[in-house]
């Protein structure tokens, strides 16, 4: 019974969305056909309006005067767009993009204002239940800017503190991701028996679904019952030397969480980064090693002055995408320290954001700290991209 | 001559001898976490927290997985999931078909600045985005229901879905649908009968995208439901990895159930997935 309900509960959702999508395209319809006739303008000015009043007003806080002026504005906008630069050109194209234009809208842009909104006022805990009733929160400027800076957004980590340490996880986890990727990508690249059967295993990491990997591998490093532990004592109970060498179980979890999480984070992500390279790898013409090979180059230098100038091209868009992801994986450290009394200790910007957000509520705070990260990662990556244009050009 | 042969063969075979081992040792690392869940699910209630290193434990039972589907809801939570993201997969790739589609075969003002906003919105991390989509669906009051859900994650995958169809369709020769309009049919006509059946390979990996990175999702599920009965299986697992030692087995238990299919699609279709990236990237 409760299945039935709930299969009926999302059927009707999607037909929802689908008469959505028709509406959408009957009133984007009307803009390509009636647009040059001389009752236009006014007839839309006058229906739409008050059509997405009586639909949206209840979902958009009330059937009020303000709302109703929003949307004659944002018709006058659009008819107007329709008569002066469209002018009834494009129907197809303009029609078959509109549907995911409007959901990225609404689900995307429209969230990011929101943001930016919420961080120059406060939504917190206490202001949360005006908010939902009323619609309206103080305004404090700057304020939640300065505290980003100035505060912490745990109880005890300031947000230099956070950056520095994103800062040396992104690039630990990167470097060991490209660098575990390249030897396995190489390894496979030869004439080996087995070479898919290797494959499939070595891409585990990968497929398996991220939050069982995660949990299984803190499992893993609980300090008696994981595997690294119980593997350490074995050690230790065979080569009784290496205690003197300060090998010894350690309390992975509580001590040394950061580290944990880098470790498991490297486990997941070299998968990746060794089939895109292995990609790159194969797509090398074996030609250029046969050339090397009459001029007597040794294997480093065929991989010094062959394959690495080869594979760049193909592993340079994967290592941004590696570092923009790494610096914003919250799942790994999130899923390894996020539970009650869980510690801080390994806490990068975004977790560190999503926890000041879900964990101390501190909506407008963290809304703040949102757009901060965002911009460091928006100026990285499009100075990246800068740099990368200017190195293809130089070539 | 013979003798240098001999020598050389040789070479080769250690080098073999050593790759193989090497590809051994990282092989058993990739697989040995996976090994290590399906022997807990398989120990005894009273074994459940031991040093055993061994993968089949002493007294193996299935008990794990019985009482993983008799006594906690783990079946609602697949369902629920299911649902969730099957709805979220078909709104997202319908969306994406066309939009890619006027992406690739037409020129209208507003294209290259459409190209760059989609790229550029692969920038925002998807963390950012949690809070203001969290507070919206608490002001829709939709907080814990599949709606909710399936509006938080519709469009998180679209861009990226837009970017790898409108690579493949790119590489569709424009004859075909010339020729279809020659013979009568519409623009729209010639996208649904003869461009859509073409790009089936296409739209499975979307599709797959999409699906998989609804299905594991974790962090918006987290904050939008609250009563066990709505949970994900991510969210599920989780509480009980998470509370109590008894119900380590239990987690492992369901971890191998998520685990396998979601495992043998995936490398049932890596292949695709890898070159619809590879496509994607190099089309763009």
């Amino acid at each position: 019974m409760e299945t039935l309900k709930s299969i009926y509960e999302v059927t009707w959702f999607i037909l929802l969305v689908a008469a959505g999508v028709a509406v959408l395209i009957g009133y984007l319809y009307s803009h390509f056909k009636f647009y040059s006739r001389s009752w236009f303008f006014p007839a839309a000015l006058a229906a739409f309006p008050l059509l997405a009043l009586a639909v949206f007003g209840g979902l958009l806080g009330g059937y009020t005067f303000k709302l109703w002026l929003y949307f004659l504005l944002a018709e006058a906008a659009i008819a107007a767009f329709f008569r002066s630069v469209v002018k009834g050109r494009h129907t197809v194209p303009y029609l078959m993009l509109a549907p995911a234009f409007v959901g990225l809208a609404l689900l995307l842009v429209y969230p990011f204002i929101f943001e930016v909104y919420l961080s120059f006022h406060d939504l917190k805990l206490t202001t949360i239940m005006t908010w939902k009733n009323t619609g309206t929160l103080p305004f404090v400027g700057i304020d939640q800017y300065v505290k980003v800076f100035t505060t912490s957004p745990l109880s005890e980590t300031t947000f230099w503190h956070l950056l520095l340490r994103t800062l040396v996880w992104t690039f630990s986890n990167v470097f060991f991701h490209v660098l575990g990727g390249f030897i396995l990508a190489l390894m496979l690249n030869n004439h080996i028996k087995f070479k898919g059967f290797y494959r499939t295993l070595l891409v585990i990491p990968w497929a398996m679904p991220q939050v069982v990997a995660v949990l299984a591998m803190r499992g893993e490093f609980h300090s008696t019952n994981g595997f690294v532990n119980i593997v350490i004592n074995k050690l230790l109970a065979v080569f009784p030397f290496l205690a003197g060498l300060g090998v010894a179980p350690v309390q992975w979890l509580t001590d040394y969480p950061l580290l944990t999480c880098t470790l498991i984070n490297i486990w997941l992500g070299i998968p990746f980064m060794m089939v895109v390279i292995l990609g790159g790898l194969q797509s090398i013409s074996s030609s250029y090693y046969d050339a090397a090979d009459i001029d007597g180059a040794s294997y480093f230098q065929k991989l010094r002055f062959i394959t690495l100038p080869l594979v760049r091209p193909v592993m340079m868009p994967a290592v941004t995408l590696g570092t923009v992801w790494t610096f914003n994986n919250i799942n790994v450290i999130y899923l390894v320290t996020g539970q009650a009394g869980g510690t801080e200790q390994a806490d990068i910007l975004v977790s560190a954001l999503y926890k000041a957000a879900f964990t101390y509520n501190r909506y407008s705070y963290s809304a703040a700290f949102a757009l901060v990260v965002f911009a460091m990662l928006f100026f990285f990556s499009v100075f990246y991209l800068k740099s990368f244009d200017a190195a293809k050009d130089e070539r | 001559m013979k003798k240098k042969m001999s020598a050389a063969a040789k070479r080769k075979r250690l080098n073999h001898l050593l790759l193989h081992t090497g590809l051994i040792l990282f092989a058993a690392a990739c697989v040995y976490p996976l090994l290590r869940i399906f022997s807990v699910s398989l120990r005894p209630g009273d074994k459940l927290v031991s040093m055993d290193l061994s993968i089949i434990p002493a007294g193996a039972t299935l008990i794990s997985y019985t009482k993983l589907l008799g006594d906690t809801m783990f079946l609602r939570w697949l369902w629920n999931s299911l649902l969730i993201t099957l709805a979220t997969s078909f709104i997202g790739v319908s969306l994406a078909s066309t939009a890619a589609y006027a992406f690739s075969r037409f020129r209208f003002p507003g294209k290259k600045v459409g190209m760059i906003l989609l790229l550029s919105s692969q920038m925002i991390p998807a963390g950012m985005l949690i809070l203001p989509l969290f507070l919206m669906i608490m002001k829709l009051k939709l907080m814990n229901t599949y709606l909710g859900m399936i509006i938080a994650y519709s469009v998180s995958s679209l861009p990226f879905s837009i970017w790898i169809l409108k690579g493949y369709y790119d590489t569709i020769p424009r004859s075909l649908e010339e020729a279809a309009l020659v013979d009568g049919t519409s623009q729209v006509g010639a996208f649904w009968r003869i461009i859509l059946p073409l790009s089936t390979p296409a739209l499975s990996i979307a599709f797959l995208f999409n699906f998989t990175t609804a299905w594991n999702e974790y962090l918006v599920a987290r904050v939008v439901l609250f009563s066990s009965k709505q949970y994900t299986w991510t969210l599920g697992l989780f509480e009980l990895q998470g509370q109590y030692i008894t119900q380590w087995g239990m987690f492992a238990a369901g971890s191998m159930l998520v685990t396998i299919p979601v495992l043998c699609v995936f490398l049932y279709s890596s292949k695709w997935l890898i070159s619809g990236l590879t496509l994607g990237s190099v089309k763009g």
